[in-house]
């Protein structure tokens, strides 16, 4: 009698254990945590894309135009920054749509903000010293590579260990 | 078969350094990238103020303008951390999975 009850005690206690083992083994098996949001290798093209059309309006705002005789005046280049603002609300929107993604997210809304600031800025003066178009250049070239590196940083995760 | 948790845990530690260490110089890159490309910007920002092609108003402008840019820098210095801290806890996930199925196996 006393050996079946302590057998009956001893199976018991190793169906438990083998009851938590086998679910621990199950959870572990299929937990894997996540933080950011796979790499996009086509975001991260456009992203390209947008620093060079940025890069491009600038340079050529800076090398083949002068203030002199309204040569920089704004309707001159509204185009440029119509195309430049419509490649950025872009970025923002793919951005904005994944989960996990608010990093990049907020690195293309201050792109954006300083990209309308600077525009409204150029459109309020109608002209645009050759120092500010540099430092713009380089304003704008610095946020494309944050966000570059926010996009890339992405890769870590898939990387295959060192 | 004993699940021998120190040992595990031990393990555990072990791959989290393992992915920190891998990655570490590209956060050390980066930063440095961003430092370099500040320092860049506000010389040309104190130059353009000293010459007058910046008032004082779009030179205090301009320096509220670094905030920002900060704060996107930092922004794409979480996303690095975060993938990393990503990649680490999967991996220390991964060394408590393989030990814990390694005792399942032989029980079972």
């Amino acid at each position: 009698m006393l050996l079946m009850k302590t057998m009956m005690i001893f199976s018991r206690k190793w169906f438990n254990f083998f009851s938590v083992v086998l679910v621990a083994s199950m959870l572990f098996a299929s937990c894997k945590v996540t933080f950011v949001p796979e790499y996009d290798a086509e975001l991260s093209a456009q992203i390209d894309e947008s620093a060079k059309l940025v890069d491009r309006f600038y340079l050529e705002m800076l090398e083949t135009t002068s203030n002199q005789n309204d040569g920089r005046a704004f309707e001159k280049f509204i185009q440029g920054y119509i195309d430049v603002e419509v490649e950025l609300n872009s970025l923002l929107n793919k951005n904005k749509i994944k989960p996990l993604n608010e990093n990049s997210t907020r690195i293309c809304e201050i792109t954006l903000e300083l990209w309308k600031k600077y525009k409204n800025e150029h459109k309020t003066d109608n002209s645009l010293s050759d120092g500010l178009i540099k430092l713009n250049r380089q304003t704008f070239g610095d946020l494309f590579y944050a966000m570059q590196v926010a996009e890339k940083g992405k890769e870590i995760v898939s990387e295959p260990p060192k | 078969m004993k699940f021998d948790i120190e040992q595990t845990i031990n393990d555990m530690l072990a791959a989290i350094k393992g992915v920190v260490s891998d990655h570490w110089d590209e956060v050390k890159t980066v930063a440095t990238e961003f430092l370099k490309r500040r320092k860049d910007r506000l010389q040309l920002i104190a130059e353009l103020r000293i010459s007058g092609e910046l008032s004082q108003e779009k030179f205090e402008s301009r320096l509220n303008d670094e905030k920002l840019i900060a704060e996107a820098e930092l922004n794409a210095a979480a996303v690095i951390s975060k993938a990393i801290a990503q990649k680490a806890a999967n991996a220390a996930i991964d060394v408590l999975s393989k030990a814990v199925k390694g005792v399942v196996d032989v029980i079972i």
